[in-house]
């Protein structure tokens, strides 16, 4: 008996030591979240998102009821923590809320309308989520908002009455700058309602910033002289000094990235087929066509993908990301690098239901969140958010 | 020297396997230590060792309980619900398991060694509610693991029967698997229980029936792939610990002929 002795002490030994240390599982580096709601005559139409202080993210959707009386999808917030938790979840009655919420200082709102179209920043309390004021832009349906590494907003609109793509930029304190009128000559207002009610087709506007200390400072893509055009804008005078056309408003540039100057990387969809510009000069004086330019076409992207572009800092190099969405359902990153048009890595995410990219950036831990919609069980459209820890954009790991 | 072999596993205890193996410095010298014992405590059991060894293989069922350590879900409730996840139960969760068995046996005490594989199945059910449906996503599992047992056993000779009782300890290296919800785990561990059985002897080979309760098989999930799809199914993976419940039959082969009970004999 006293020679089992030492086997029942080993014994007694080695069980303590299935104690595992979790200190190193942590969620918060890396995550997916699929955000629902019980209603099932909701759809969830996610705009952006933006990342707080705490490392958390407040996310804007346009929320459309199936029974409502206004067929303009109403606003909601939703703020999460760090590793994607709800924190809190509210809803407004302004309408429609256009891409990018916006911080000015310690102000947090989003740009949207009310039912006479008229745009309005919405301010809320980023504690709680309640509205804190509102400010008048005075102008109307509001199509995209922005905010410039100077803390100058940008809003994009549709003049219904002059029908032109309007234009304005504001100060600190959300002063009235400038505004620039960009006619499309034609009535294009049944399409701007279409999009703003996510009932038709949904069209990529955006505004983007250049890199650069003087001349042409942002680019638009808006309707302008009958089609789709992105157009640039002179710093100071906000006047168009340039453009990118295509064909009518079927076809467009779906994502601007700026690399410095002249030098840009592009997506565009154009007769069923997406493609994309890596690294691309472009006269910003001048009015081209984007088939002027040699492109790579991206056949396994939806018919007329939105496409989103981001920076990726790393501590040993940057990269340009463009995120989109597959056929077969699932997100495609592709990770280029930042000087060139090398293609380093395609990265895949996919899922068993429809998905579509909605936003894209890069958190405080240089981390990248995509924020998009999926379709639960096929049917119900929710926000996703999925967030990738930076390691996986890194050369070792590709 | 040992210490320094086992050391070494650390790093890649199966070349070519795609996880590591992460043993703590503090398990590494209990293993040791248990390793460097066996022999000698055989050996000091007197006799010769190989009289008292027993060949054979086996093989059963068994099913796992699942507790559930960190639970993460991919679903949020806007509207503050709480979203549930659960396991399959005991009867839903049947796996197998197939091993070679040695054992060296002296008296009422034997130490059997049982290392093959170890199969496990239990299926992870999301609840995800809506105002007129409430729909169940289940992601399963199937764990092969490699595991080599360790069981004490204190036998009683009834003749044909030999009851016994004993304890276990298993050390279970996870196989890769090709599906992503699995690939999540990364770290094996070392498990413990108690086994009760009989041994049947049939004169040259002795049937093991034996039926155990193995606790504290930790399964970790690492960070980086916690949260991802399965042929596109999202899913989230939470730490877990299965204990397992077996049932065994096994067929030994002694070394030397059964010396108190044979077929013919007669009983009065």
């Amino acid at each position: 008996m006293r020679k089992i002795i030492p086997y029942l002490l080993t014994l007694f030994l080695v069980l303590p030591g299935c104690e595992i240390d979790q200190r190193n599982i942590l969620p918060e580096d890396g995550f997916t979240k699929i955000y629902n709601h019980p209603e099932e005559t909701l759809a969830f139409f996610p705009e952006s998102i933006l990342e707080m202080d705490d490392g958390g993210y407040i996310i804007v959707s346009a929320v459309k009821d199936e029974f409502s009386d206004i067929e303009y999808p109403y606003t909601t917030l939703v703020r999460t923590s760090a590793s994607g938790e709800v924190v809190w979840a509210q809803s407004y009655e302004w309408l429609a809320p256009c891409s990018r919420l916006i911080r000015q200082g310690n102000r947090i709102g989003f740009v949207a309308m009310n039912p006479q179209f008229d745009a309005y920043f919405v301010e809320v309390d980023p504690s709680t989520g309640a509205e804190s004021g509102q400010e008048d832009l005075q102008t109307t349906m509001p199509l995209h908002a922005f905010s410039d590494a100077s803390g100058k907003l940008l809003v994009l609109g549709y003049d219904f009455v002059s029908r032109a793509s309007v234009i304005s930029s504001f100060g600190s304190g959300l002063t009235p700058e400038r505004t620039t009128a960009l006619p499309i000559n034609t009535d294009l207002q049944y399409n701007i309602q279409r999009h703003l009610n996510r009932t038709g087709q949904f069209y990529p506007f955006f505004i983007g910033e250049i890199e650069g200390e003087a001349g042409t400072a942002y680019f638009v893509n808006c309707f302008f002289n009958y089609t789709l055009r992105t157009v640039f804008l002179d710093r100071a005078s906000l006047n168009p000094t340039g453009n990118i056309y295509s064909y009518q408003t079927e076809e467009g540039i779906s994502a601007v990235m700026s690399k410095g100057e002249n030098l840009f990387a592009l997506t565009n969809y154009y007769e069923g087929n997406n493609y994309i510009l890596p690294n691309v000069a472009i006269d910003v004086s001048a009015s081209q066509n984007i088939k002027d330019f040699a492109a790579d076409p991206l056949y396994e992207l939806t018919f007329r993908a939105g496409v989103r572009s981001a920076v990726l800092n790393t501590d040993s190099a940057a990269y340009i990301l463009f995120v989109s969405q597959t056929n077969s359902n699932s997100f495609v990153i592709y990770q280029y690098a930042m000087d060139g048009d090398s293609l380093l890595h395609t990265h895949y995410r996919e899922f068993d239901q429809q998905v579509e990219v909605r936003d894209v950036m890069q958190s405080a831990d240089q981390g990248l969140v995509v924020l998009g919609s999926i379709r639960i069980v096929g049917k119900y459209r929710r926000p996703l958010l999925l967030k990738i820890p930076v390691d996986q954009f890194l050369p070792e790991n590709l | 020297m040992l210490t320094t072999l086992i050391s070494a596993l650390r790093v890649q205890p199966f070349p070519g396997f795609a996880v590591n193996v992460y043993v703590t410095r503090y398990q590494t010298i209990c293993l040791a230590l248990f390793l460097a014992l066996l022999p000698g405590c055989a050996v000091a059991q007197g006799g010769n060792f190989l009289d008292h060894l027993r060949i054979g293989f086996g093989a059963g069922a068994n099913t796992s309980q699942v507790i559930d350590l960190a639970p993460f879900n991919i679903y949020e409730d806007l509207t503050g619900q709480t979203y549930t996840s659960s396991y399959t139960g005991l009867l839903m969760n049947i796996g197998n398991q197939y091993f070679v068995q040695a054992e060296w046996y002296n008296d009422h005490f034997i130490v059997a060694m049982k290392p093959g594989t170890y199969t496990h199945r239990f299926s992870k059910i999301n609840e995800v509610v809506f105002s007129n449906e409430t729909v169940e996503q289940e992601t399963s599992s199937l764990l092969r693991y490699i595991t080599f047992p360790a069981e004490v056993r204190y036998n009683v000779d009834l003749n044909r029967y030999r009851p016994y009782a004993g304890l276990t300890v298993a050390y279970s290296h996870l196989l890769p698997a090709n599906d992503a919800f699995t690939r999540t785990f990364i770290r094996p561990k070392i498990s413990a229980g108690a086994v009760i059985g009989t041994y049947i002897d049939l004169r040259y080979v002795i049937l093991d029936l034996n039926a155990g309760y193995r606790s504290g098989l930790h399964n970790i999930a690492s960070k980086a792939d916690r949260f991802g799809t399965d042929d596109g199914t999202a899913f989230a993976q939470d730490d877990l610990i299965l204990n397992d419940l077996q049932v065994s039959l096994s067929i030994l082969f002694s070394l030397q002929k059964q010396r108190r009970f044979s077929n013919v004999e007669c009983y009065y």
